[in-house]
């Protein structure tokens, strides 16, 4: 059998960060909301369709110093929350999600966690535009440059300030494709 | 040419059925006709992709010792006249092995259940691979327990949700059955040793555990095919010719191999 996954493509959403813990370090560090932040991939499907999947569980977090330009940003995958929208076995043997965690491809009783370790952000003006790290994925690293193709920071309309000297809370989104 | 070796019908039988047929038949005469188990299972990891070390996983440690084990056969087939005793000794070797395939996932269970599971595969390994070891005596009955418990656990692990070891499970039968066929072409039993019975053994209880292990092979299918080998010892009529006792030895095997297969697609329900 030929292998047909591959790390097509991957697309982060990254909406619920709490702002930095002290006002005077230009090092904001946000925490991955795992509620909102969807790594997705896609592969061909023997050349007749584009088959699409996602990870439903991600942690993880993204460190940016705007004044030095430089920044991280940490990701880690729990292979097993992968989802293709097929949990049905009608008159199979098995789901395709449930062919996927085995060793055949994702193999996740082996490697529950795929993980991305991006040491270098590169920015474009005040935005960023791509973050240079390594994938690891089954035992293997490979670097990989991810593309910024949305970049949004705000206030999290979802929290209220309780006085002035907290910590403020800001609200940021990213899409990212690799 | 590439679809025809892509093709998973190809992969998992016919080459490495040829591959079996045309080792068994080249070399039975240097009592190297053993070598078809591993020459079967081997042309089938190559066609699937599967014969590389590193990153050094659980299968490719099971790679590993899928070429070790019938090289240590073969050097024992040479170098001494080994008997009952050795086959259990190499059953315990193998079993505590399984424990370093299988590390990268056991340590990721809970101890308990991690001491539970390691523990079962050891003892299945360690029972298969003894047993089986100790068929080299019997070249058809060797040949019957490969069939069974490569199609077996080929046809289980493919219930089990994983297509490579139902490939590499199938290729064992296939070249079992090719080894088999020449004893009945010949109309004679050609040796065995412990070269095919120790590469049945590791490969089959191996790729058994693990579909249990990676995938979602079940226990009572991997005791299913710890009876394989008891079932290859079942009678066989003394006065039958080579090719008739090769059938009913091989219909012993395959009712084991294929209750258990049964079992794995009856859990899928």
């Amino acid at each position: 059998m030929k292998r047909i996954i591959v790390l097509g493509a991957c697309a982060l959403a990254l909406p619920a960060f709490t702002f930095p813990i002290t006002a005077a370090a230009q090092v904001e560090t946000y925490n991955i909301d795992q509620y909102h932040t969807v790594p997705y991939w896609e592969t061909d499907h023997l050349g007749f369709a584009t088959l699409r999947g996602r990870f439903d569980r991600a942690t993880g977090s993204f460190t940016i110093d705007r004044g030095a330009k430089a920044g991280t940003f940490d990701i880690v995958i729990q292979t097993a929350s992968l989802n293709t929208g097929d949990t049905d076995r009608g008159t199979r043997p098995r789901t395709r999600d449930e062919h996927l965690r085995t060793s055949d491809f994702f193999n996740v009783a082996e490697f529950p966690t795929m993980t991305f370790k991006g040491n270098k952000v590169v920015f474009n003006g005040d935005d960023v535009a791509s973050v240079e790290g390594n994938l690891t994925l089954l035992g293997v690293t490979r670097p990989v440059t991810l593309k910024m193709t949305r970049w949004k920071c705000g206030p999290d309309m979802r929290a209220r300030a309780t006085s002035a000297a907290a910590t403020p809370s800001a609200r940021s989104s990213a899409r990212i494709s690799a | 040419m590439d679809a025809w070796l892509n093709d998973p019908v190809t992969q998992s039988s016919l080459a490495p059925f040829l591959a079996g047929l045309v080792v068994t038949l080249a070399l039975f005469k240097l009592r190297l006709g053993g070598l078809a188990a591993v020459a079967g299972f081997c042309a089938t990891a190559w066609l699937i992709g599967e014969l590389q070390f590193t990153p050094l996983t659980a299968k490719r440690k099971l790679m590993l010792l899928a070429l070790a084990a019938p090289a240590l056969g073969l050097l024992a087939d040479f170098a001494w006249r080994p008997g009952r005793a050795t086959a259990y000794v190499l059953g315990v070797v193998f079993a505590a092995l399984s424990v370093w395939v299988f590390s990268s996932v056991l340590v990721q269970k809970p101890p308990v259940q991690a001491f539970i599971t390691g523990g079962g595969i050891v003892l299945f390994v360690a029972w298969t691979v003894a047993l089986t070891a100790s068929l080299q005596g019997n070249s058809v009955r060797a040949g019957a327990a490969g069939l069974g418990l490569g199609l077996g656990a080929g046809f289980a692990a493919l219930m089990a949700a994983t297509a490579s070891f139902a490939q590499l499970g199938m290729a064992l039968g296939a070249a079992s059955g090719a080894f088999l066929l020449v004893q009945m072409l010949l109309g004679r039993r050609i040796d065995a040793g412990l070269v095919f019975c120790l590469a049945v053994g590791v490969e089959g209880a191996l790729v058994a555990a693990a579909a249990l292990m990676l995938a979602k092979l079940g226990w009572i299918e991997l005791a299913i095919l710890a009876a394989v080998p008891l079932a290859a010892r079942l009678p066989l009529p003394v006065r039958w010719p080579v090719w008739g006792q090769a059938i009913l030895a091989s219909l012993y095997t395959l009712a084991c191999g294929g209750g258990a297969a049964a079992m794995a697609y009856l859990a899928t329900r």
